[in-house]
């Protein structure tokens, strides 16, 4: 591949930008069908209750109110990744979202209006709302679908791993630190509420849900088992989403719901959130209680970890149980590592369940992994830099659990940021006064390259160029905002020298485009970059052949620019658009056409999770500079250093966008957001109190990519969409500790929780040994 | 939420809808009426909107001989914007600066920060520290003035009747021997922007060409049940002089102030937490 590139690396504004800002992109919120009716879902008024009955009788009078249905008018599937959630609650209300009926109406007013005329009895029952609770056997089973396969009622999903010599590995530790971390509920937040419409053509038998899944094709399949119908009866259409960060990835009861709606009532139908419902009703990050413990040998070099995670999975499973795939490979992989026991155990409560959530767990897990860092290199009374430079991963390693470092940028990316930030110089500064700065380092390993959870981790492209010179790809992934399409068209304007805007990409329709596993694992354009590479290089050949015909060259050695084809023998040139009309319209009259699926070279990994799961791996390491007001407990995040193993910046412009939005989304889960719960109900279904962060509370944010070229990826690039967001709370955390000599254990690191522990600090004399939590 | 809205168009015109209609509630700037009703929607209501009613007195701001008069109507963004606003009474600008957001400072008034009477009203609290002086205008057109410490009762509650309207209100022009004005609004929350007051703490305070405090204002916010004035700290520090105040008397203040707390305890903070800020901050006043 030739290493100075027209397009590649260069600051390409995202190409569906100005319809988004200019109010002219079509969001879910905005289609209206002919006919169209709204559907509104009940939900139960207890987290835990037994439903005695439904009173549907003064809601059906209502005049507007097309259809009502609950659990009894259906005949489906439970959903979910156990298949232990019902679509419609019956018997049982397990979890404040529950769903209990649902209605379609002639207007959104008068659905909700029946709403309120729907009578539900129920026997208040007392719910369990922490997991320690729900394993003890006096616990009721709160999920009745699935049980007996693991030795307590209430366990819906365990994970074990291990390598290495435990025993001998804690023989040679000179320390051990062992430390219980508990990490909140957060939520995505996303700008668009979820929304779906649904269209069931009572003639052909036809299912088309204009939705915003993040998986379309894995949609398909699951609203088809959930519908008792065909997969390929089904047409997913996404119209732009307004955010995902994998909160699109399972799927939800509204969604079907609104199927069957539209399946009962035989006219289009359409339900869309509130922003409280959003609050209430979309997925979560997973909470969990981590007890870690990790030991180090006199001369710094880690030795073990052992690791047991309690998950408090709610009432039902989601995607989210299965998080322990990518935390335990950053217990097991993150820095050089001899031995390492690691076990997760998902326990039903009647919590709200969670779902998957950029990062995958890997926030908490790095988070707790670098916190005891810090605390063994203050046993060692080693520099917390050193002993993380000492232990960074390299170049040709393979860990313990089989992941294989081809490329790696770790040592690079902890060397940028110590240096660029003066750590050192930073971490010695001695406070006095009401205000006190502190730094923390923390590093992150995430999936580069697609994760292969599904039995194809690939993706499919059908590429076609037309008799007037434009581009269309045609591509199984899909864009939730994360700028694939614009790197497609980058990646298609590099290759075959055709303008961006005469490039378009179709990607929003099942039925057309080919298949893909999904958006998710920061995979999109590595695994979609790869496929189009790959359909450009089949048509390149079609394309030659045609051009050498026309040039009268024996040589099929062709540059691709300016819309040209151009010889690199002859130096002669033809037209990119001629030569299809050539292939076209004289004989044999071939389309230019190519389609090709990629599939990456990572493995499955065997029953005991080793094994190279992904394509390529992603570094990165921050430093982070806060400055805490002693008087309120405030924490002012001042600047984070951030360098990421990106293998190559496809797009300065878009990479910026991801590493700036990841950040702050990891500046709030660090110190402000938090989805409150008090007996399984959500206490701050808003913005209000549900505290995102602001332009305003923007740090400085120094970005310093790290190229390291991946063999793998297209044109050495990784995955990156997650990374940003993984280490930040793990840095801050670090970072309040250096400036208090507080220990924390806990997210998010409130005000209320500083003030508390500089209180303890004052009145016991020792410091350092007050821990901040709940 | 449904409602009907009339327009008035001039202060007559207002008289008259107030005279005739029975369930109404004004509206300036909506952003906390429509929250407030999207929360318990009122049945047949009408919302009689203030923010067509021109009149300059209602609107506008003006420096008077003895005060500085604000309209009412007058947006936090005015606020902000006004050079006299900001050189004098820095505490007032402050509060407004800080107000919501960007969007929401240009349509929330004064007078809806005011009316809505809320524990955590942030430029309701600097008027306090003020000592501003409230104008009332009835359906017969009759004029009245309160004391802004005197204005509220509780929660959400004012002493304006039904058929009054706060018409505007006066700010002291600070005093003429003042070389000096300590003016500040401290504003304590989680977020830079977009946040609710968890505690605040507003003062103003003029110091003469000696360094004695000829006058002082502070009032506290988010602490109890109005936004309330620290009267006997603002006492407490008359005739110091500020450069001779003590460690001691810093202490003294910061406990007079934090006697007029009674914070509660809500999702945003517990009444420990308050308490404990607000003691910090008050200390802080002269560091
Ligand atoms: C997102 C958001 C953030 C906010 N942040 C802050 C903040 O940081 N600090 C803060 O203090 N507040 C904040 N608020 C609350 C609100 O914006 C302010 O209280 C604002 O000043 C209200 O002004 P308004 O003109 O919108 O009042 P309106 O909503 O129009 O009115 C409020 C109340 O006062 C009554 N009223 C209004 N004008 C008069 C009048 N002249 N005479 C008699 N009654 C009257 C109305 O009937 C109503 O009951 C926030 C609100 C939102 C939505």
């Amino acid at each position: 591949m030739k290493k100075e590139y027209n397009v590649i690396g260069k600051s390409i504004p995202k190409h569906d930008a100005h319809i988004r800002v200019t109010g002219k992109a079509i969001y879910g919120h905005d289609i209206i069908l002919p006919n169209m009716l709204y559907g509104a879902i009940l939900r139960t008024l207890h987290p835990s209750a037994i439903i005695e009955s439904i009173d549907l009788s003064e809601a059906k009078k209502l005049p507007g109110v097309v259809c009502i249905i609950t659990a009894d008018d259906v005949d489906v599937n439970n959903i979910g990744y156990k298949r232990d959630h019902p679509i419609l609650k019956k018997g049982d209300a397990n979890c404040i979202r529950d769903e209990i009926a649902a209605v379609a109406a002639e207007t959104k007013e008068i659905a909700i209006q029946a709403l309120q005329l729907i009578k539900v009895k129920y026997t208040v029952r007392t719910g369990v709302y922490d997991a320690f609770d729900a394993l003890k056997e006096s616990a009721p089973q709160i999920n009745k679908f699935i049980g007996g396969k693991f030795e307590n009622k209430n366990i819906a999903e365990k994970f074990h791993y291990e390598h290495g010599n435990l025993e001998q590995e804690k023989k040679n530790s000179a320390h051990i630190v062992s430390r219980r971390f508990t990490l909140p509920r957060m939520t995505h937040a996303c700008m668009a509420t979820s929304n779906i419409t649904a269209h069931f053509n009572s003639v052909e038998k036809k299912l088309t849900l204009y939705s915003s899944t993040q998986v379309p094709f894995l949609y398909q399949r699951d609203m088809a088992h959930a519908l008792k119908i065909n997969p390929s009866d089904i047409r997913v259409i996404q119209p732009v989403i307004g955010g995902g960060f994998g909160s699109k990835l399972d799927i939800h009861p509204f969604e079907p719901i609104c199927a069957l709606l539209s399946m009962k009532t035989d006219r289009p139908v359409q339900i869309l959130y509130s922003r409280e419902e959003e609050f209430i009703a979309s997925p979560i990050r997973q909470p969990m209680v981590i007890d870690l413990t990790a030991g180090v040998d006199k001369n710094g070099n880690f030795t073990f970890r052992e690791i047991n995670i309690i998950k408090d999975n709610g009432a039902y499973t989601s995607w989210g149980a299965t998080t322990p795939f990518v935390i335990m490979q950053a217990f097991s992989s993150l820095y050089q590592l001899k031995a390492c026991k690691f076990d997760a155990t998902a326990v039903y409560t009647n919590n709200v369940f969670a779902g998957s959530f950029r990062g995958y767990g890997n926030p908490q897990a790095t988070f707790a992994l670098e916190r005891v860092i810090d605390l063994l290199a203050e046993k060692l009374d080693m520099d917390k830099a050193e002993i993380r430079l000492l232990n960074a991963n390299k170049k040709g390693e393979i860990t313990g659990q089989g992941l294989y470092f081809d490329t790696c940028g770790h040592k690079d990316c902890l060397e940028t940021v110590i240096s660029k930030s003066n750590y050192h110089t930073k971490r010695l500064t001695k406070q006095t006064g009401r205000f006190k700065n502190g730094i923390g380092l923390a590093s992150m390993l995430h999936v580069g390259g697609g994760a292969k959870i599904y039995r194809s981790d690939g993706c499919g492209t059908i590429l076609k160029i037309d008799p007037y010179g434009y581009c269309t790809i045609i591509t199984g992934s899909n864009e939730i905002g994360q700028g694939s399409e614009t790197v497609l068209a980058m990646i298609a304007s590099e290759e075959l020298g055709i303008e961006l805007d005469k490039i378009k990409i179709i990607n929003t329709d099942t039925d057309v485009k080919p298949w893909d596993v999904g958006v998710h694992a920061s995979r999109t354009s590595f695994v979609a970059g790869n496929s189009l590479l790959g359909a450009i290089t089949i048509l390149k050949e079609k394309l030659n052949k045609k051009a050498a015909e026309l040039l009268h060259t024996s040589s099929l050695a062709f540059d691709y620019s300016d819309t040209k084809i151009i010889s690199l023998e002859t130096h002669e040139a033809v037209a990119l658009d001629k030569v299809v009309r050539e292939m076209h319209f004289s004989s044999p009259n071939e389309l230019a056409i190519a389609n090709y699926f990629y599939e990456p070279s990572s493995q499955f990994q065997d029953k005991n999770f080793k094994g190279n799961v992904s394509g390529t791996y992603a570094f990165a390491s921050q430093a982070i500079e806060v400055e805490v007001d002693t008087y309120t407990g405030n924490i002012r995040v001042l600047d984070i250093h951030v360098a990421q193993d990106v293998g190559k910046v496809l797009n300065p412009l878009l990479l910026g966008g991801q590493i700036e939005g990841g950040i702050m989304q990891g500046v709030g889960y660090a110190l402000t957001e938090e989805l409150l719960m008090q007996e399984g109900k959500i206490l701050n279904p808003n913005f209000h109190n549900y505290k995102m962060l602001t332009a305003a509370d923007t740090p400085n944010i120094h970005f310093y990519p790290i190229e390291t070229i991946d063999k793998e990826g297209p044109y050495g690039a990784k995955g990156v969409g997650e990374a940003p967001l993984i280490p930040t709370a793990a840095a801050i955390a670090n970072a309040v500790s250096n400036a208090l000599g507080l220990e924390i254990l806990d997210l998010p690191i409130t005000p209320e929780k500083i003030l508390q522990a500089l209180s303890l600090q004052k009145q016991t004399t020792t410091l350092k040994t007050n821990p901040i939590s709940k | 939420m449904e409602f009907n809205i009339v327009n008035p168009k001039t202060k007559s015109e207002l008289l008259r809808a107030i005279r005739k209609e029975t369930t109404f509630r004004f509206g300036a700037g909506c952003t906390d009426l429509l929250m407030e009703l999207k929360k318990k929607p009122v049945e047949n209501l009408v919302v009689i909107n203030l923010s067509f009613v021109v009149d300059s007195r209602f609107t506008g701001l003006k420096k008077l001989a003895k005060s500085f008069w604000l309209g009412a109507m007058t947006t936090a963004h005015t606020m902000v914007m006004n050079e006299q606003i900001k050189n004098d009474f820095n505490v007032l600008y402050e509060s407004a600066h800080n107000l919501a957001s960007t969007q929401i400072r240009q349509v929330a008034t004064m007078g809806g920060n005011l009316c809505t009477a809320s524990p955590s009203g942030d430029i309701a609290c600097a008027l306090m520290a003020l000592d501003a002086s409230c104008h009332l205008l009835n359906d017969a057109g009759v004029n009245s003035v309160v004391n802004i410490h005197d204005f509220f009762l509780g929660v959400r509650k004012t002493i304006l009747k039904k058929n009054e309207v706060l018409y505007g209100l006066t700010i002291p022009t600070n005093k003429k021997q003042t070389k000096t004005v300590y003016s500040k609004f401290i504003k304590i929350g989680t977020r830079r922007s977009m946040e609710c007051s968890v505690v605040s703490l507003a003062y103003h305070i003029q110091v003469n060409e000696e360094g004695v405090i000829i006058g002082a204002g502070i009032a506290i916010g988010a602490s109890a049940p109005t936004v309330r004035s620290a009267l006997s700290a603002s006492g407490f520090l008359i005739g110091k002089n500020i450069h001779l105040i003590t460690e001691k008397e810093k202490e003294e203040l910061a406990c007079k102030i934090v006697s007029y707390a009674e914070p509660i305890t809500d999702l945003r903070a517990t009444a420990w937490y308050r308490k404990e800020v607000l003691l910090n901050i008050s200390k802080s006043i002269f560091e």
